[in-house]
């Protein structure tokens, strides 16, 4: 019977359903953290008898056939990149995107990594990396002795500087933007990696052509929604016993068919 | 005596068949815009013997027969999604997508922009409008589809609403006849053309749930284990009844 092997396929994308749930929820209070959603489709049919076969010389056709299927298949866990709420830190260096584009961000072995975290620090050269040190891009380096940093909607950094009045412009963030965000590849630590699928990163300045615009003193929240995962979850765990129930019917029949040859 | 073992094998192949349906409509419980099956059985009639200088009628033998399956082309529950580029429809239609095999229909309204900037399904296929397949520029941003599928955009920091195309939904004079494809599609027969869907409603930001009632389906499951076990204590009974009479009818009795 083809019913224990549909339903394995349907235990099997249930599990896949909890381990991305699992994942978005472990991630609540990540900054910038992009939930995911696993997405199913159908599998196969197998067409027993065939829609619109003649049944009789007088043209009469078959107005339905036979279909089975074969199960359920996952075809992505696509990450949703609607914007999450901001949350107010007391840290100058903290900066949340509101809107289109991500941070660029330089990573050791020289290739380029992207994120919507902005929880920013200083290194002992006084420029602007992540947490993890990392150099956010263009390489922006504050003067030793600066104070009250302050940074526009527009990305420019300004500092003050003993013995000025006025503010003096060290550097502007620039954003990056995809066609296809969705395609970025994760690479863990709030990290995503351009892909074909992504398309070719575009750079641009926040709250520009689009892009963003910069918020200092705030930190994006991760987009995750408890009620939302929860719900989730519950679905996919009584899905998953649903589809247990059709095996141990199945395996049921069996038992039947043996229990005859006695 | 073959006759009811026979019979009740008619009946056990039609069950083990509804329970591969039943099987894969739990299997997709959770997918997308998936329409559940069900199984049709038909009698199947066959006159019991050909004599006719019998006195009275011939006993007709009726056999079950697994006669189609059907979809249930019933609106399933929308779940409010809130990302802009998944959409619902709301009534009697389909979304129109372009697959290598040719066109193809589906209530699955999860989309996703490919890196040309094109509308496409989980799959990669693209979506289509009446003028071909829906391109979105690099600069566009906040995009909205109306209930029509008119998709608009705001392009760059421009204010302007720009219309990059509208969703093709269609719809069937016969939608039975529409047969399942894998993911989560339906392909149409040659002679049946789509025409554009009157009274839907596209709804963004929301996809379309399976069909697939869990309850339905569990009761189904049950009567089909139930179905299945009476029918081999039949067979079990007839075959009890058969090897009694040829011991009994056999048994010489002792001089």
């Amino acid at each position: 019977m083809l019913a224990l092997y549909t339903a394995a396929t349907g235990m099997a994308a249930q599990e896949l359903a909890v381990q991305v749930i699992s994942n978005n929820i472990a991630n609540m209070s990540t900054t910038g953290y992009k939930r995911q959603r696993a997405e199913f489709q159908d599998l196969l049919y197998e067409h027993r008898t065939q829609i619109g076969t003649q049944t009789s010389n007088q043209g009469n056709i078959l107005p339905v056939g036979v279909e089975l299927g074969s199960g359920v298949k996952t075809v992505g866990t696509p990450r949703l990149m609607t914007q999450g709420s901001l949350a107010q830190t007391t840290n100058s260096l903290d900066v949340a995107i509101q809107g289109i584009g991500f941070f660029k961000i330089l990573l050791p072995d020289g290739t380029f990594a992207y994120t919507r975290d902005g929880s920013f620090n200083l290194d002992s050269q006084g420029r602007i990396v992540t947490a993890a040190g990392n150099v956010v891009q263009p390489g922006i380096t504050l003067p030793a002795n600066a104070s009250s940093i302050t940074i526009n909607q527009q990305g420019q950094i300004s500092v003050t500087v003993p013995g000025s009045t006025t503010p003096t412009l060290v550097g502007t963030f620039t954003l990056t933007r995809f066609l296809n965000e969705a395609g970025l590849q994760a690479i863990g630590s709030n990290l995503l990696v351009e892909t074909p699928a992504a398309g070719p990163p575009q750079d641009g300045q926040p709250n520009l052509d689009g892009y963003g615009s910069l918020l200092q003193g705030n930190l994006e929240q991760a987009n995750v929604d408890a009620v939302t995962e929860i719900t989730n979850l519950i679905t996919a765990q009584r899905a998953y016993e649903m589809n247990s129930k059709v095996i141990t019917a199945t395996d049921q029949m069996l038992q039947t068919n043996v229990n005859l040859s006695h | 005596m073959q006759n009811a073992s026979l019979i009740a094998l008619s009946r056990q192949i039609a069950l083990s068949r509804q329970i591969d349906v039943v099987a894969n409509n739990v299997a997709n419980v959770t997918t997308n815009g998936f329409k559940s099956d069900n199984t049709m059985f038909q009698e199947y009639l066959m006159p019991g013997a050909r004599a006719n200088h019998f006195r009275g009628r011939d006993n007709v033998l009726s056999y079950v027969q697994d006669r189609a399956t059907w979809q249930d082309f019933r609106q399933g529950p929308l779940q409010q999604t809130g990302n802009p580029l998944d959409v619902a429809v709301d009534g009697s239609g389909f979304i129109a997508i372009q697959t290598p095999q040719g066109e193809r229909y589906t209530r699955n309204g999860a989309m996703q922009i490919n890196a040309a900037g094109e509308l496409v399904t989980s799959e990669g296929y693209q979506v289509l409008s009446d003028t071909g397949p829906i391109v979105l520029q690099a600069q566009d941003n906040s995009i909205s589809i109306n209930p029509q599928g008119t998709i608009s955009v705001h392009g760059g920091t421009g204010t302007i609403s720009i219309i990059r195309g509208q969703l093709r939904v269609v719809d069937f004079a016969q939608p039975q006849r529409l047969q399942k494809d894998s993911g989560s599609g339906f392909s149409a027969p040659a002679d049946m053309q789509p025409t554009p869907a009157a009274n839907v409603r596209i709804v963004q930001g929301a996809v379309e749930q399976s069909n697939v009632h869990g309850v339905t389906e569990m009761s189904h499951l049950i009567e089909v284990n139930r179905n299945y076990t009476l029918i081999a204590n039949i067979i079990q009974n007839a075959s009890d009844l058969r090897k009694s009479a040829i011991q009994q009818l056999a048994d010489v009795p002792a001089a």
